[in-house]
């Protein structure tokens, strides 16, 4: 099966290059899923998990706040924060999430949005 | 005449500049170490910085970045927003103070044309520095300045951001140390704020058949805080090597002079010594003289 380049990014550092047959990913307006030779898309990511498709093993990433752009066979996730499943410190997410759920302002959007952070890292946690 | 008590006072200073050697070293060594950490995530910053600004400049050949909150002037305002990036801890030779220097300097200069400075600081120094100076500061943050995380960029991006839509300032300036070598590190002064529309010039406009979602003015919209964000984030991390890099060096000079001093004392000691020596000799000579005299 063709294949074609992608390529994590995340502000601190490059998380990711490999070569996927497909990527699958949630923009704000809905779920996308792009296989070599899609039309070029440049979509703003919901708070949602990644995951990229290889040849031998799916890849599956927690991307906050990103954008994926696809253009002639190279993709590329760029993210505040890109974690893969693996690196994530589950303890961390969990009591971050037990301290944000205490947080009398819950309603409050960003708050709902780093729990929703919180659930794709504890979703995606081996 | 050199005795005893000189001796050992001698030794007890000596002793105690060599445990201040033992504790510069380690320190040379721990920022000798991070430096090349502090360097690796300078590099490792950029493909991201690059990206975005290769996105927004494909999206600006089509669509209108000139409109966005963030590049727009405030001719009436009289504020200007100054981030400045110190350390928490000190002993890094002059690290601070150069940073410290040049903002103070850009105050003066904004407060000449009659206008006002809102502080932001990063860093303890910088926030002791501007409190012993009787300055109210908008934003101060620490715990940062040793390995920058991108939240933290962001917090101070978020801050500066939120109160120049509001339309307080009319530009914001960020000083930071740029991290030339390990030899050599520069306080810089960058503009932040608002982004120059020039930076987002020049790109290849993208191909119509692009599909976007949201539509690409809202896709816009959403990178080019990033970018500022990108821009903070990078001028911490420039900023932690290169307070790495003067730890490293001021901790350097600090461990040879204490070899200096610590030798020059060992001859002072060894000479009280001798004195000591030949005193005794000549009074027990002189002694032995006097009884086979008598």
């Amino acid at each position: 099966m063709a294949t074609f380049q992608v390529e994590v990014v995340s502000a601190e550092t490059s998380v990711l290059s490999v070569e996927a047959e497909a990527v699958y990913a949630r923009s704000l307006d809905g779920e996308i899923g792009i296989l070599p030779g899609h039309q070029p898309v440049l979509l703003a990511l919901d708070i949602a998990p990644v995951s990229i498709v290889t040849t031998d093993q799916t890849i599956r990433l927690a991307v906050h706040n990103g954008f994926l752009y696809y253009q002639r066979d190279s993709l590329v996730v760029l993210a505040d924060i890109a974690e893969r499943a693996e690196d994530i410190d589950v303890d961390r997410a969990r009591r971050r999430r037990e301290e944000l759920e205490r947080r009398e302002t819950r309603e409050d959007a960003a708050v709902a949005a780093s729990i929703r952070k919180q659930d794709v890292r504890l979703s995606l946690a081996p | 005449m050199a005795g005893s008590a000189e001796i050992r006072q001698l030794r007890r200073r000596i002793k105690t500049v060599k445990n201040t050697q033992k504790i510069t070293r380690a320190f040379e060594m721990i920022a000798a170490s991070r430096i090349l950490k502090a360097q690796r995530r300078v590099n490792e910053a950029r493909p991201y910085a690059e990206q975005i600004t290769a996105i927004i400049r494909g999206l600006a050949a089509s669509n209108e970045a000139h409109s966005h909150p963030l590049l727009t002037e405030w001719p009436d305002a009289t504020r200007t927003g100054l981030v400045v990036l110190t350390s928490d801890r000190g002993l890094a030779g002059a690290y601070n103070a150069n940073v410290l220097k040049r903002a103070d300097a850009i105050i003066e200069h904004v407060e000449a044309q009659g206008n006002e400075v809102d502080l932001f600081v990063v860093g303890n120094k910088a926030q002791q520095h501007y409190k012993f100076r009787g300055r109210e500061t908008t934003g101060a943050w620490s715990g940062v300045s040793d390995s920058p995380n991108y939240p933290d960029a962001a917090a101070v991006a978020a801050d500066v951001m939120d109160n120049f839509t509001d339309g307080r300032y009319q530009d914001v300036q960020l000083v930071y140390t740029d991290f030339q070598s390990a030899l050599n590190q520069v306080p810089t002064t960058m503009q932040l704020l608002p982004v120059d529309p020039s930076e987002f010039a020049g790109g290849e406009e993208l191909s119509p058949e692009f599909i976007f979602e949201p539509d690409p003015q809202e896709i816009l919209d959403l990178l080019i805080p990033k970018y500022v964000e990108a821009k903070i984030f990078a001028g911490m991390l420039e900023s932690a090597a290169s307070e790495h890099a003067s730890r490293q060096r001021a901790m350097k000079s600090a461990t040879d002079n204490a070899e200096d001093v610590v030798n020059t004392l060992t001859t002072v000691m060894n000479q009280a010594r001798q004195d000591q020596v030949t005193t005794e000799l000549t009074e027990i000579v002189g002694g032995a003289a006097a009884l086979s005299d008598a």
